[in-house]
């Protein structure tokens, strides 16, 4: 059985933070053979904002062809597909909103045209996990961000209690992560909960 | 001698003269029957990056970034007195373009906070005023929540007082915001009321 990791890394400045976080997280992951990832860097992929066309509410297509044609499809498959975002202005950075607001083809998919988002015949949990740095302390600085996380994972049939969270504030510049007292060990810890959970059910 | 107020509306819709474009042109219909001049921003139309998250602006305090961003930065700092920020909620936030916008301002909070070069008085907050507009389609009324965090820090950022919400949820059900009992009629009234209340100063 192999497990299909997806992860986004939204961030706009490579290796900063959040994409830290995230190859701990995907490291820690790479020890089990039975597991594959595959990493998408945002800044590197040709992903343009959804139009508010609402076209795909008839066709179950998304009008714009980008990189995003094959993403919609490895979101369909993926085990667990993690999303890993810096806060800017109190919410995820832009780069990452255009893909949340892409997913908005599963919207449609799901709730307007009463289709599958995932294969037919698929079993076992789908599960996500956002993964979130901010640079400010205030222990409310992720709060408008989860809203907007949330509405990603409900499209692409990931529930509530099958999202995962692994947020660290406190870290402004870039690698400030690397010196956090256990920012390391908390993405480890993830990553075998994740792992344990999808081979568990 | 009593100077003109200038009233900018900034839309963040992908699509033109949608639900929250009207409401956006009803209050800048309302600000120039108050005697202000009035703009509007169609931000889909402007061609700019999003923030690189690079940090240079936190030694520098300027953007690495040349595009139709910059102009628009200086307009708002230098010349706005009223400004109706404007977009749809997709995904239970603002929609990339305008948050695209929204996270090019740290260089703004970077002159404000690091190199120091920026600041607003009290009676600069008193006398600029700031207000948010937009449209869901769905009924709920908690929908708007988590844009409110962000809109506070792009209104903190420019030197803008956030003075108040113009925000209409159940587009789906009223058939669009023409089919609305009393939602373009009280945008109107608004900027009205908010040029009054500048000139009243």
């Amino acid at each position: 059985m192999t497990y299909t990791i997806l992860a986004f890394a939204g961030n706009p400045r490579r290796h900063g933070n959040s994409e830290i976080l995230l190859d701990w997280v995907l490291d820690a992951m790479q020890n089990d053979n039975e597991v594959h990832i595959e990493k998408i860097v945002l800044v590197q992929s040709d992903i343009k904002p959804c139009r508010g066309c609402n076209s795909c509410e008839k066709t179950n297509k998304c009008a714009i062809r980008d990189d995003m044609d094959l993403i919609y499809d490895k979101i369909c498959t993926a085990d667990c597909i993690i999303l890993a975002a810096p806060i800017f202005c109190m919410s995820i950075c832009s780069q990452a909103k255009a893909l949340v607001d892409r997913a908005q083809l599963f919207r449609s998919r799901k709730y307007v045209l009463h289709l599958p988002v995932t294969p037919p015949g698929r079993k076992g949990k789908r599960l996500g996990l956002f993964i979130s740095t901010a640079g400010q302390d205030w222990d409310y600085v992720f709060d408008g961000s989860i809203p907007v996380v949330k509405c990603f994972f409900h499209v692409i049939d990931i529930k509530n209690r099958d999202i995962h969270y692994l947020l660290i504030n406190k870290v402004d510049e870039k690698g400030a992560v690397l010196s956090h007292p256990d920012a390391k060990q908390q993405a480890e810890k993830m990553a075998d909960s994740i792992i344990t959970t999808l081979k568990t059910g | 001698m009593v100077t003109k107020k200038l009233v900018l509306g900034l839309s963040g819709s992908p699509h033109r003269h949608g639900n929250t474009e009207q409401l956006l042109d009803r209050f800048l219909a309302g600000a120039s029957d108050a005697g202000a001049d009035s703009e509007k921003i169609i931000l889909a139309g402007l061609d700019y990056s999003t923030c690189r998250g690079c940090n240079a602006c936190h030694k520098t305090g300027i953007c690495i970034l040349s595009d139709d961003l910059n102009h628009l930065f200086t307009k708002i700092l230098d010349e706005v007195d009223i400004l109706g920020i404007a977009s749809p909620i997709y995904s239970m936030n603002v929609t990339a373009e305008l948050k695209g916008f929204i996270d090019r301002a740290q260089f703004i909070w970077s002159q404000k906070f690091i190199t120091k070069t920026r600041s607003y008085s009290a009676d600069h907050f008193r006398r600029h005023h700031a207000f948010f507009l937009s449209t869901a389609g769905m009924d709920d009324d908690t929908v708007f929540d988590a844009t409110f965090p962000t809109i506070k820090a792009i209104c903190n950022n420019l030197g803008f007082s956030y003075s108040g919400n113009i925000l209409f949820h159940g587009m789906d059900i009223h058939g669009g915001i023409q089919g609305h009992p009393s939602a373009l009629s009280e945008a109107f009234d608004a900027g009205k009321k908010a040029v009054l209340n500048l000139e009243l100063l």
